[in-house]
This record gives structure tokens, C-alpha cells and sequence, in this order.
């Protein structure tokens, strides 16, 4: 099990079909290095989800088979394993939607986090202290039932009950979907926290791109499954593309990467 | 007037007490709705295969009474891991209504392999409890309730408590709850689903047999036990298909309704309501209330 790259994950050239039919994923290619955080941007049914779903092995009981390339993460290969054995490994993937458990309480939502680990009563209640340092908002409201909290208190249980797992690796599919401007700053920091102190590696797929790459080191930009741009939080802040395409700061009438590269293969020909 | 009181109670008491022993049927369906949102049609099957295989260790094998109790169980055991294995997990990503259908076939799976083993013919089951009423009550209380109810409320009483620490207390417990309210939230951090279901489908046998001794000793070991399943439909639909304290207060009402409309509006329809009286009570609950007494509503945030 022993990993001497830098990288905990590393996805090479994958395809992604669901029902052996319908290319979800043509080419992705992206590596995670240990503790950074590296955003996956794109639009709704880009493939961001589903490049996530691959890394955790769900892609299967949504009848989706990685066809070609490779993922590794820690060094070995994710082809065997099922859900339950990545989170063994220590990957643990936060769905879209937050997916609480809603007729459990909070509390019981975070413990079932544990649930893939041996831990003693005590051992429990240890861990669970140490999360709530984090989200101290849910330990106001431990007891109450997780259907009724605020959405942002849902994805802070989603998150929460993750890191009971104590994965080395976290998976975050749009955390902050339909959240307001100030849960989505909340949101961030916890993330960014648990990255700098916990020292957890984060995979997180956006729609909003500015605030994510704000908190990320590396970012990338997927479009119809293809791996459209890469390159550090930064570059792809000040990248005039990613301004005009995701950043809404827009020059002329171009709506993605596609009719981007349409017209400098225009302007080359011309040329 | 104390007469007619007293005849009152005696038929409510009665009602009350053999309702519990649907109760205990519906308990089987409720552990498996919870788990997997299926109703089992093959419950009514695994109380006759789980019976009349107890039956069978100790008539054909002359096995003790306990021992042939724990095999049965042991067996039941054996039909959710492999009901697991063979049924469930191919199934695993198919809608719920495939896993309904696959259920309906197990059923007949069950109860051809169960008289395949053991025979076609009625077998007698003797609990050393007589279906008879127990003197102490009839002499002190003037009421004449059989001590075979009696046992089964008893039974009832502590399977429930069992299933709620089970359900409350364990890990095991925490786990199933989770895969109930969201399968795929729960897979995701590492709860194993297959764990879980070949938990909630050996659960369901060993209560499939423990209703079948009762209804067994009752009405003998034989094929008409698969049709209690249909009993149980009602039941369900008023306690509410995924809660456990509602199969027990379902069973209880089933129970005392059509034993106490038997018996005073029964001669008004020629006898024979109880037949029907409970499906009645049901259509009446799913119009005004079909998440039952008890069932979990939808929970939805505004």
C-alpha cells in the first residue's frame, strides 16, 4: 500500500458509459496531489458527477462502467473495489444533494459516517467532539431530526458525516448547490479547514466556478466528458477564456470551449 | 348488564389477543419494507417453510423442541443468505417493482421446495399450550381467553421490544435505519448494503417462524398458512408498512374490529364479516390516511 508519488489520485485517460451505451466520459485525465484541493469544473452534465462517481467506484449501481483508462488512487488500482471498500481505503465521496438521512437525527447521521470503522462507544463520542469543533453549528442542533434542518446545516451533516470516516481522500459533488452567497463562504472554509488541518486531500466538483477556485491549489475544466483546460487556481482565474466562458465576464457571444476552439481553428486556417 | 359487559370484554380481550398474532405476520413485512421499500409477497411462504420445517426436525427427526426451534431458525437464516445472494444482489440496481415481482417467485420457490421436503399433508404442532381458556381468568375474571393468545401477545410483546433496541441501540441497527431513508448515502459512506439485507431477510424468517408456531398451533402446519400473508395486507395498511409499533397496534385493532363486528353486526349480514371487515377498515385508511397510523410520512422541507 505504500504510495511515493505525490499524487493520491491519479485518473488517466478514462471513458465512462452508462447502460454500455450512453459516453458520458470521453477522455479525463487528472491528478489529485496529497493534500490539495483541485476543482472540477463545468456545466450541468459536463461529467463532473460522474468522473466522481468513477473515482468511487457508485458509478455501478447506476448501471455506469468505466471502458477505458485507468484510476489509481494511493498507488493501486480502483478496478476491484466496491464502495464500502474505497471508504475502507479511505475515500469517501459527498453526493449531490446532500442525501441526509432525513428520519435520523443529526447526530445519528454523523455517527453512521463511522459505521466502516471499529470504534469503541468512547472512541465514538471522541471523534465526534473533535468533528463538531469544526461544524458547531450542528452540535446546537444534534437532536433534531436531519429533515428539518436548513439545507446548508444538510451539507454541513453530508461533510461531517464523511469525515467520521476519516478518509484521506474527500469527494465533494457540488457542496454548495442552491446555497446562499454567505453558507456557500461557510461551506468553503470548513473545506478549506479540514484540508490544512486534517490534512485530507479534496476532489471537488463546482458550477461556481469563482468561489472554487478561490479555495482550490488546481483546477479543471471539463466539457461534454473532455478535459477542456487545466492548470493552477490562479492561472485559470486570470485565463481570459475562463473569464469570458465561466467567470461571466464576457467580450464577444461565445458560450463554451467548444466555440472557442471552432474559431481559432477558423483564424488558423485564414492564417 | 354486567353479563353483556362482561361478554364485551371477552370478545374485545379475544379479538385484542389473536390480533397479535397478525401482528407478529406483519412484522416480517414491515423489517423487509424498511430496508429494501418492497413489500415481501414471499413472507406468507417462508412462515409455512419455516414451520413446517421445525415441524419436520422434530416429528421426522425426533429432535428436541429447542433444538429443532434454534435448526429452524438457523435454516432461516441460511433462505436470507441465500435469498441475499441469489435474489437480491443481481437485482441490485433494478427498480423496486422487478424486486417485487422476484419476491412473488421466491414465494412459490419456498413453498414448493418446503413440500418438496416435507410432505403435502397437515401437520399437528404442539407448543404445550392449549387453544383452550385458561381456568385462573375464567374463574377469577369470568373471562374465557385462550391461552394461546395469551402467549402470542406475550411473544408479540417481546419481539417488539427486541426489534426496538435492536433497531435503536446497535451499530447494526443505525446502519439499517440509514439504508432505509437513502440506499445510495449510505453505501456511499461505507455502510454494506448486502450485510444489511441478509440481516433484515434472516430477521424476517426468524419472525415468519415464530408466527408460523403460533398460527401453526392453531389451525395446523399446512399449505392455507401462506395465505396469512394476505391478512397481513390490512394490517399493514393501518399501521403503516415501515413502522414496527405499527404492525403490533395494527394487528390489535384488525383483531378486536372484526371479532367485535362479528359478533354484534356479523348476524345483521348473515355471519362471516370478519372475512371481509378488516379490508374494509383498510380501503377507509387509504383514503383518508395511507401512510397508516404509524408509517413514516414523506418529510419534506419548505
Amino acid at each position: 500500500m505504500s504510495n511515493n508519488s505525490a499524487n493520491i489520485l491519479d485518473i488517466k485517460n478514462i471513458e465512462v458509459r452508462y447502460d454500455n451505451v450512453i459516453l458520458a466520459l470521453h477522455d479525463v485525465s487528472l491528478k489529485v496531489p496529497k493534500g490539495k484541493v483541485v476543482a472540477l469544473l463545468g456545466a450541468n452534465g459536463a461529467g463532473k458527477s460522474t468522473t466522481l462517481k468513477a473515482v468511487s467506484t457508485m458509478l455501478a449501481s447506476e448501471r455506469g462502467k468505466v471502458t477505458n483508462g485507468s484510476i489509481e488512487y494511493d498507488g493501486n488500482s480502483i478496478d476491484k473495489q466496491t464502495p464500502s471498500q474505497m471508504v475502507g481505503l479511505g475515500m469517501v465521496q459527498v453526493l449531490e444533494g446532500r442525501r441526509c438521512f432525513g428520519h435520523l437525527t443529526v447526530e445519528e447521521n454523523i455517527i453512521s459516517g463511522a459505521y466502516s470503522r471499529k470504534l469503541s462507544k468512547g472512541d465514538i463520542n471522541q471523534e465526534l467532539e473533535k468533528i463538531y469543533t469544526y461544524f458547531i453549528r450542528l452540535k446546537e442542533r444534534r437532536k433534531s431530526q436531519a429533515a428539518f434542518t436548513s439545507g446548508g446545516e444538510q451539507q454541513m451533516i453530508a461533510v461531517a458525516r464523511a469525515m467520521m470516516a476519516k478518509p484521506k481522500m474527500l469527494l465533494l459533488d457540488e457542496p454548495t448547490m442552491g446555497l446562499a452567497p454567505q453558507l456557500v463562504a461557510e461551506i468553503f472554509n470548513i473545506v478549506k479547514e479540514l484540508n490544512t488541518k486534517e490534512g485530507v486531500s479534496i476532489l471537488l466538483a463546482e458550477q461556481n466556478t469563482n468561489v472554487a477556485l478561490k479555495n482550490s491549489d488546481y483546477g479543471y475544466i471539463i466539457e461534454t466528458g473532455r478535459v477542456m483546460l487545466d492548470g493552477t487556481a490562479e492561472s485559470l482565474l486570470n485565463d481570459d477564456k475562463v473569464k469570458e466562458l465561466y467567470l461571466g465576464i464576457s467580450k464577444k457571444g461565445r458560450k463554451n470551449f467548444r466555440d472557442v476552439l471552432k474559431e481559432e481553428s477558423l483564424n488558423k486556417k485564414s492564417n | 348488564m354486567v353479563d353483556e359487559l362482561l361478554f364485551f370484554m371477552e370478545v374485545l380481550v379475544g379479538g385484542l389477543l389473536a390480533g397479535t398474532m397478525y401482528s407478529l405476520v406483519a412484522l416480517g413485512f414491515v423489517l423487509i419494507f424498511k430496508a429494501s421499500a418492497t413489500f415481501n409477497f414471499s413472507q406468507g411462504a417462508m412462515v409455512f417453510f419455516s414451520v413446517l420445517a421445525f415441524c419436520g426436525f422434530m416429528q421426522d427427526f425426533n429432535i428436541p423442541f429447542v433444538l429443532a426451534f434454534i435448526l429452524a431458525a438457523l435454516l432461516m437464516v441460511v433462505v436470507g443468505l441465500c435469498t441475499e445472494r441469489l435474489v437480491l444482489r443481481p437485482l441490485m440496481n433494478a427498480s423496486e417493482d422487478t424486486v417485487l415481482m422476484a419476491t412473488i417467485g421466491l414465494g412459490y420457490v419456498l413453498e414448493g421446495l418446503a413440500q418438496a421436503a416435507w410432505g403435502v399433508e397437515v401437520r399437528r404442532l404442539d407448543l404445550g399450550i392449549g387453544d383452550f381458556p385458561v381456568p385462573w381468568i375464567a374463574d377469577n375474571l369470568k373471562l374465557f381467553i385462550s391461552a394461546l393468545d395469551i402467549t402470542a401477545g406475550l411473544v408479540a410483546a417481546l419481539m417488539i421490544i427486541g426489534l426496538f433496541l435492536l433497531f435503536k441501540y446497535t451499530k447494526i441497527g443505525l446502519g439499517l435505519r440509514a439504508v432505509a431513508d437513502d440506499a445510495g448515502a449510505a453505501s456511499s459512506i461505507g455502510i454494506p448494503l448486502k450485510h444489511i439485507m441478509l440481516l433484515v431477510w434472516s430477521a424476517a424468517g426468524v419472525v415468519a417462524l415464530v408466527a408460523g408456531c403460533m398460527w401453526g398451533a392453531r389451525a395446523g402446519v399446512q399449505f392455507a398458512l401462506v395465505d396469512l400473508a394476505l391478512k397481513a395486507l390490512p394490517v399493514l395498511i393501518i399501521g403503516g408498512f415501515s413502522s414496527i409499533p405499527g404492525a403490533i397496534i395494527g394487528g390489535l385493532i384488525i383483531g378486536a374490529v372484526e371479532k367485535v363486528l362479528e359478533v354484534y353486526i356479523g348476524p345483521f349480514f348473515g355471519g362471516a364479516i370478519e372475512g371481509w371487515a378488516p379490508y374494509v377498515l383498510a380501503i377507509f385508511f387509504l383514503l383518508y390516511r395511507p401512510e397508516g397510523l404509524f408509517g413514516e410520512k414523506i418529510i419534506r422541507r419548505v
